[in-house]
């Protein structure tokens, strides 16, 4: 199987369930999911083999090549150990999911989750290049969150989502930044090269910087101190997430990449310097921290915090001594850890609590269920034959070789503590007699020993893992071994060394941990001091940033103008020094070759003098025709230049604004216009001095940039020229800007339009929103409606009702709704001119479309055309009239069609191995002179729809004399 | 030439950004479409030809200068977004007067908290 398949598998399956999640019976639904998933792990085994020499496979599908990126897989015996990981838990995790949730719905989002994380979790591992392990990093982090904040109506769920993202997302940043150094470091993106490149990276002199960012990334990904606390507060996920993200995959993304850099990394001093106490002071913390909690998935997590420590110390240790130690560690924690999160999940199904004080004495009535613990429970306190024995006698003999005898201490101490916590763990949920107060309490109340005795379903996944936890340790050579090979070199893993100073510490550790178990009674009453929690810190660090927040907000005016002002102001300013410094006015002249340019100084004026008159004019309309003439003005300009196909277009959008502002000045009361008209100069002479201050800036700051531009700007030397020589050629078009419309950037256009068209459903969305008041009149006469249907409402007429159906009311609003929709420039003579003036305008679309290629006009001026002409239908007939004859127009339609139409148009040379957007001319085609059809013809169309659509669609909304109907 | 391009840029923006500060939205709108028109025309004098025939292969032919095809193309793109922003705008205004009943945007004070 293609190795690039199985990181994208989980996603497509994401896919799949969106569209039949919901229609599939629960049973097929589960062990669908389940068993892709242990494809996958099954997949992955074959691969064991050629990765255990030490080998790579590698593959890569270049991507961006311009900026070295590529997605490609890099499937060693490391990423293999955690891909196996990742799709075996994944699995065991997706089917005892299956039975904990009980609405499906829930069941279904979380499996969406599931995938996702398992499709960016294989990225990561897999990746072979580093912006994919960081894509792939990243899509941890947010499905994390998701997870966390599952329970989004919980306040503490929220809280728990925010903080964990906050810090792993944080520390993603900081570790682009270190891959990114890396990368530019070595000269390249991919592990291939990176990992040869020993030499060069520990010479490099931002080699210091490039560790602190990524040890940053990987300590918050990894739970490390100072930012452990994440990871208890993600305790609100359900709790097979937290088997799998928090305990068993996820938080070992950090461990992965600190163990893939070993070999490039390693045995530097700030590696060790940091890795070790870090690590350490996280262990012994986190194994402190455990046995304070009641709450059994907060004791499980911290206890995952220790462990994280243990492995970024035993990383850490010089001469890969720990590395073997940290993998069979890895492993051996995914099991039993996994296995007691899922218990935890059992317990709570089955009692309805997971705190330490509500539970006791579930040895009886669960017996499976209390067999599993022991055994899970027996590996993490590191007791023999179990996996768990291996890892600890490995950790503790690394130490031993490679540490000081303080780094040896700590370990041990912390291994005792975690002896005592799995006692803590068995004895409290199953063998402790249950507490005289709580079977008080329950005898209060009547019911005794409410226990829901959980299924077999709730109950497998752990017992598999537990059972690896023996199997690994039984048949360590078979199983575990060829996972971690190529780190053990010629020796092999032993389950029995002899009697040894590690296993004295072992022993010592398994008695001293009981030893506090036994005496707790004395040690739970002491008052310890309390330590400064980092979840504290983190809200100190929330609430500094809200108070620098709410000082800035002090800047806030609330009024539009003064915001505007600010920005204009300083963007002029910008533009300005960028104009003073390119300005050589040595060369700055005015010639005037020709009368074309005589006539060009006259438009220029014009266009200054109609607008300085826009500015004038006290009067809305008039100032708006004023602007109309101005528009006009500079199409003039543009005929000049010679861009006739601008100038057309400049025309007629020129026309079509003019129009929908007129349209839109109907609409607005006399009143509210009257309104602004007497503030307009009627506010202070100071303000009006002020904005003509601002004003003079504006003008001076952009013409110091615009001088600057044209005497900055470019030769002849640029892409024009090959636009033109090749434009008949490859678009087999003679106008060269519709060539570039069309092909050379037709991109753009597409975009363009797709704007364009947003732009009306905005406008269509902005006006369509009813107002509060007209809602409730709406939503009360639709209950009205629907209460009758059911004949729980009376038939009878309300009194509003009665009113309306008076004949003389209605009379009045027939005559009312009349005046309304005749418009006063409707006559038998301008109705006629409408009429034709529409299939008029469509036919000059039609020429339009089919000769742009050769002639100014284009699907754009086409489809401004034919919007003027239903404008002229909106303006002679009125609203609701023109509404009525145009019901054949479908504006959003229109838009959805010529997008459609435009992307498929671009698509389809894909199909014949031809690249996106080609054009194809239909040369054998025998048409009249003049006429060449390609199949940019298609492309104009589409633009012609969507820019059609679009503009009867801004035309209709504004038209409209109240509100919109919804679409 | 162009310089007198970039002259008549310069005094558009003004003129334009004076109306944008006016208390009055449909002359603010009017503004920002000035606004559009100026950097049009700044678009326009940039171009890298100054050229006498239109930008079409046939008359190229002939051996003359074209107008700078680029600039135009880029133009058409502008010159259909600002329509679909000035659209944006107006509806904008017309929501603002049936919302608050007034186009004058200092009275329209529920924006602030």
């Amino acid at each position: 199987m293609n190795l690039a398949l199985i990181s994208a598998i989980p996603f497509a399956l994401t896919l799949v369930l969106l569209v039949t999640a919901t229609r599939v019976p629960k049973a097929i639904l589960v062990w669908g999911i389940t068993l892709m998933v242990a494809l996958l792990f099954g997949a992955l085994v074959g691969y064991v083999d050629a990765t255990r020499s030490g080998e790579a496979l590698t593959f890569s599908i270049p991507w961006i090549t311009s900026l070295k990126l590529s997605y490609s897989i890099y499937l060693d015996s490391l990423a293999l150990l955690f891909a196996l990981l990742v799709t075996g838990i994944g699995a065991l995790i997706a089917l005892y999911a299956g039975y904990y949730f009980e609405k499906s719905t829930d069941l279904i989002r979380f499996y969406q989750l599931l995938l996702i994380f398992t499709g960016g979790m294989l990225g990561l591992v897999m990746a072979g290049n580093l912006f994919t392990l960081f894509i792939g990093w990243e899509i941890t982090s947010i499905s994390s969150f998701f997870l966390i904040g599952f329970k989004g109506d919980n306040p503490e769920a929220r809280r728990g989502a925010l903080q964990a993202l906050v810090i792993t997302a944080g520390g993603g940043l900081a570790l682009l930044l270190g891959l990114a150094l890396l990368g530019s470091a070595v000269g390249s993106f991919e592990w291939v090269d990176i990992l040869n490149q020993r030499e060069l990276l520990q010479h490099h002199p931002f080699f210091s910087a490039i560790a602190i960012f990524i040890f940053i990334g990987c300590f918050s990904k990894s739970a490390q101190f100072p930012v452990h606390f994440w990871l208890p507060g993600a305790m609100t996920a359900p709790t097979p997430a937290s088997a799998y993200l928090h305990s068993a995959t996820m938080v070992k993304a950090g461990i992965y990449l600190l163990l893939r850099l070993y070999p490039v990394m390693g045995d530097s001093l700030i590696w060790q310097n940091t890795l070790i106490p870090i690590g350490l002071i996280t262990m012994a913390i986190g194994a402190f921290f455990a046995l304070r909690n009641t709450d059994l998935k907060a004791c499980l997590a911290y206890s995952t915090v220790s462990q994280l420590g243990a492995f970024v110390a035993l990383i850490g240790l010089p001469h890969g001594e720990g590395l073997v130690a940290a993998l069979v560690g890895i492993v051996a924690h995914a099991m039993y850890k996994g296995a007691l999160f899922l218990i935890a999940g059992t317990v709570e199904h089955s009692v309805g609590s997971r705190d330490l004080s509500d539970l006791g004495g579930l040895g009886k009535s669960l017996r499976p269920l209390a067999l599993i613990t022991v055994l899970a429970a027996a590996s993490m306190a590191g007791l023999p034959p179990l996996l768990g024995f291996v890892a600890k006698e490995g950790m503790l003999e690394a130490f031993l070789h490679g540490s000081s005898n303080f780094a040896v201490g700590v370990v041990t101490l912390s291994a005792l503590l975690t002896v005592t916590m799995a006692a803590v763990l068995v004895w409290d949920v199953f063998f402790r007699p249950r507490s005289a107060a709580l079977q008080h309490h329950e005898e209060a109340h009547g019911h005794e020993h409410h226990l829901h005795l959980p299924g077999w379903g709730l109950q497998i996944s752990p017992a598999v893992m537990a059972a690896g936890s023996i199997l690994g340790g039984l048949l360590l050579i078979p199983l575990i071994q060829p996972l971690v090979q190529p780190y053990l070199g010629e020796s092999s893993l032993k389950l029995w060394h002899g009697f040894n100073t590690a296993f004295l510490l072992s022993l010592i550790a398994v008695g001293g941990g009981l030893m506090i178990f036994g005496l707790r009674r004395q040690w739970q009453g002491w008052n310890l001091p309390t330590l400064p929690r980092g979840r504290d810190l983190y809200d100190g660090v929330i609430r500094g940033v809200e108070k620098v927040a709410d000082v800035l907000l002090l800047s806030q005016g609330g009024k539009l103008r003064y915001y505007l002002a600010a920005i204009i102001v300083t963007v002029i300013l910008l533009m300005a020094t960028a104009g003073l410094s390119g300005l050589h006015f040595a060369s700055l002249s005015i010639q005037m070759n020709s009368s074309a340019d005589f006539l060009k100084a006259t438009l220029l004026i014009l266009t200054i003098g109609a607008t300085f008159a826009s500015i004038l004019f006290k009067r809305h309309l008039i100032a708006a025709l004023a602007l109309g003439v101005a528009g006009y003005s500079v199409g003039g300009l543009f005929l000049l230049e010679p861009a006739p196909d601008v100038a057309l277009v400049q025309f007629l959008v020129e026309t079509m604004g003019t129009v929908l502002v007129m349209i839109m000045l109907g609409k607005i009361s006399a009143n509210e216009r009257q309104q602004v008209i007497k503030n307009l100069w009627g506010q202070t002479r100071a303000g009006v001095f002020r904005d003509a201050l601002i004003a003079t800036l504006v003008g001076v700051g952009v013409g110091l940039f615009s001088l600057a531009a044209v005497l900055n700007r470019p030769t002849r030397i640029s892409i024009t020229e090959w636009h033109i020589s090749h434009a008949e050629k490859a678009v087999g078009a003679t106008d060269i800007v519709a060539a570039i419309v069309t092909d050379f950037r037709g991109m753009d256009t597409i975009i363009e339009i797709t704007v364009f068209g947003m732009a009306a459903l905005g406008v269509l969305t902005l006006l369509s929103t009813p107002e509060p008041g007209r809602t409730i009149q709406f939503m009360a006469g639709q209950v009205l409606q629907r209460l009758r249907s059911r004949g729980t409402a009376s038939t009878a007429p309300t009194a509003a009702e009665k009113e309306l159906a008076d004949p003389a009311i209605q009379r009045e609003i027939a005559a009312l709704l009349a005046e309304r929709s005749v418009s006063i420039l409707s006559s038998p003579m301008t109705r006629a001119a409408a009429n034709l003036l529409l299939p008029f305008a469509l036919l000059v679309s039609i020429s339009h479309i089919a000769y742009g290629a050769g002639a100014p006009g284009d699907g754009f001026t086409a489809g401004v055309v034919s919007g003027l002409g239903i404008a002229v239908w909106y303006v002679v007939f009125g609203y609701d009239q023109a509404k009525r004859r145009l019901r054949w127009l479908h504006p959003v339609r229109l838009i959805g069609a010529g997008i459609g139409l435009a992307i498929l148009n671009a698509v389809v040379p894909l199909l014949f191995g031809q690249p996106f957007l080609v054009t194809t001319q239909f040369k054998e085609l025998v048409l009249p002179a003049g006429l060449h059809l390609t199949s940019t013809s298609f492309f104009e169309l589409g633009i012609f729809l969507t820019v059609l659509g679009s503009t009867a669609l801004i035309l209709e909304t504004i038209a409209h004399p109240q509100e919109v109907e919804a679409l | 030439m162009n310089v007198l391009f970039a002259i008549t840029t310069g005094i558009l923006f003004g003129l334009g950004a004076f109306q944008l500060l006016r208390r009055d939205l449909i002359k603010a709108a009017m503004g920002f479409y000035i606004l559009f028109t100026a950097i049009n025309l700044l678009f326009l004098a940039v171009g890298a030809f100054d050229g006498v025939v239109p930008a079409y292969s046939t008359s190229v032919a002939g051996g003359k200068t074209p107008s700078d095809p680029l600039v135009q193309a880029l133009l058409l793109t502008a010159i259909v977004i600002s329509f679909g922003s000035y659209a944006v705008l107006l509806g904008l205004i017309s929501i603002s007067s049936r919302r608050y009943r007034t186009v004058d945007p200092d009275s329209v004070d529920q924006l602030k908290k």
